[in-house]
């Protein structure tokens, strides 16, 4: 048996890290009200984006490919590599359970469909899992922190990922974000934003007869007047819905994590004092045992 | 007078969704005016006033840049922000305007020159119905 100051030290240290796991869980509670508030007022606007757009490309078919001429990927797609671009949203410090993990392992699954794969970053955990990963190539210029989104933010990105695919210097680009289901459990999502195609957001198609109905839109002025300057507030829209998403998930997984952690202390505390009184009475024992042998062999 | 369903979303919440008789909405190319069985539509909206008419009733809301799908079962107008006149801090977005006007000035890089003139659109969209809604 481990003698007792071990056990006492040993006690100690895990009440030590059960505060700090407390102090987490409380901060992140109160910092997941706040990113769920502000998820609740976004999340009208990133569905009703979502399905406009899908609505709009369900009703104007012959579209695709004059959009952000993307006539050249798809002449791409049977000679060479696709090229594709990942914005990873995950979060600025660890300890949050298997959010980060999660999308790292999605990130890995797309990742593994090319050899031609660019890497945007939201959040810092993602540059200490990406650098040094030969497959991808990490945008240098595009790594922002996770915490507190804001629509400013979210415009430059789009503005810098619409810049460089005008460029010509992706073909696809791809939204990795972690969707809330229900307050526990969350899901990592890949979301194509750029080009746009009609399946982009996995809904389900109209039937063919509806869609007859529905075709025939008419675009004021022009459609390539109108899609510029759609796109770019679209894909802004997009992005900044899945980063307001992605940090509500992130506070909330960090919450239980930190709620699982302090329990298991606790539970720990119970075992580990058992231990000791255990040996502690065993100690008393002994030194009696040994007294009153030491005055019988007096007499 | 027949009425539409139109719904007015913004980034950070749904400002109006109900019925609508009249809507007049900023667009790249001027203002457009939308009535009951409208033909469907897709349009961009550039930042500025838009008005619509709910019983009789003109209501007037500053709008930031985004579109607008007509279909026949709805409107829905998407937007970067709507404010309610009332709602608008006046003093804000005259701040907000000299900025715009200074950075403009300075004629620095193309993006920059993008973001001020945006901005600068922003502004003089919430002045414009804030003030006038202060006149009446």
């Amino acid at each position: 048996m481990a003698n007792m100051r071990e056990i006492r030290t040993r006690i100690d240290s895990v009440k030590d890290t059960m505060k700090i796991t407390n102090a987490m869980y409380l901060i992140a509670s109160s910092k997941l009200r706040k990113a769920r508030s502000g998820r609740d007022a976004v999340s009208p606007y990133f569905e009703s984006l979502q399905e406009t757009i899908s609505d709009i490309l369900d009703r104007s078919p012959d579209l695709e490919g004059t959009l952000f001429d993307n006539s050249s990927a798809l002449s791409r797609e049977k000679k060479e590599e696709i090229r594709r671009c990942y914005i990873v949203i995950t979060s600025d410090k660890g300890l949050a359970g298997s959010y980060n993990h999660n999308v790292f392992k999605l990130a890995d699954e797309y990742i593994a469909k090319g050899s031609d794969n660019t890497v945007c970053m939201i959040g810092y955990m993602a540059r200490n899992y990406f650098a040094g990963n030969p497959n991808v190539k990490i945008d240098e210029e595009f790594i922002y922190p996770a915490a507190e989104p804001t629509g400013y933010r979210a415009r430059g990105m789009a503005e810098h990922v619409i810049e460089k695919f005008n460029k010509n210097e992706f073909d696809e680009v791809y939204v990795l974000y972690t969707e809330m289901i229900n307050s526990m459990t969350f899901e990592a999502r890949a979301m194509k934003i750029l080009p746009l195609s009609q399946n982009m957001f996995n809904r389900p198609r109209p039937a063919e007869g509806e869609k007859q109905k529905k075709a025939s839109v008419i675009f004021s002025p022009s459609p390539v007047e109108v899609l510029s300057h759609i796109v770019p507030n679209y894909v802004k829209g997009l992005i900044y819905g899945a980063m307001v998403e992605s940090y509500a998930c992130e506070q909330s997984s960090r919450m239980s994590a930190m709620d699982n952690a302090t329990t298991n202390a606790r539970e720990m505390i119970t075992e580990l004092s058992l231990i000791y009184n255990r040996v502690r009475q065993a100690a008393i024992t002994q030194e009696i045992t040994e007294i009153v042998s030491g005055a019988q062999s007096q007499e | 007078m027949s009425t539409f369903n139109l719904e007015i979303v913004a980034t950070d919440k749904i400002f109006y969704k109900g019925q609508c008789e009249f809507l007049v909405f900023p667009g790249i190319d001027g203002e457009h005016g939308i009535l009951a069985n409208h033909e469907p539509m897709v349009a961009a909206v550039k930042a500025g006033e838009l008005r619509y008419t709910v019983d009789g009733e003109i209501r007037g809301a500053a709008v930031g840049d985004g579109f607008i799908e007509v279909s026949s079962e709805k409107v829905v107008v998407i937007s970067d922000f709507a404010e309610k006149p009332e709602e608008i801090d006046i003093k804000r977005a005259e701040r907000a305007k000299e900025r715009a006007e200074e950075r403009l000035r300075l004629k620095r890089s193309e993006k920059e020159y993008v973001h001020s003139q945006a901005a600068l659109s922003r502004a003089m969209a919430r002045l414009k119905v804030a003030r006038k809604n202060m006149r009446q």
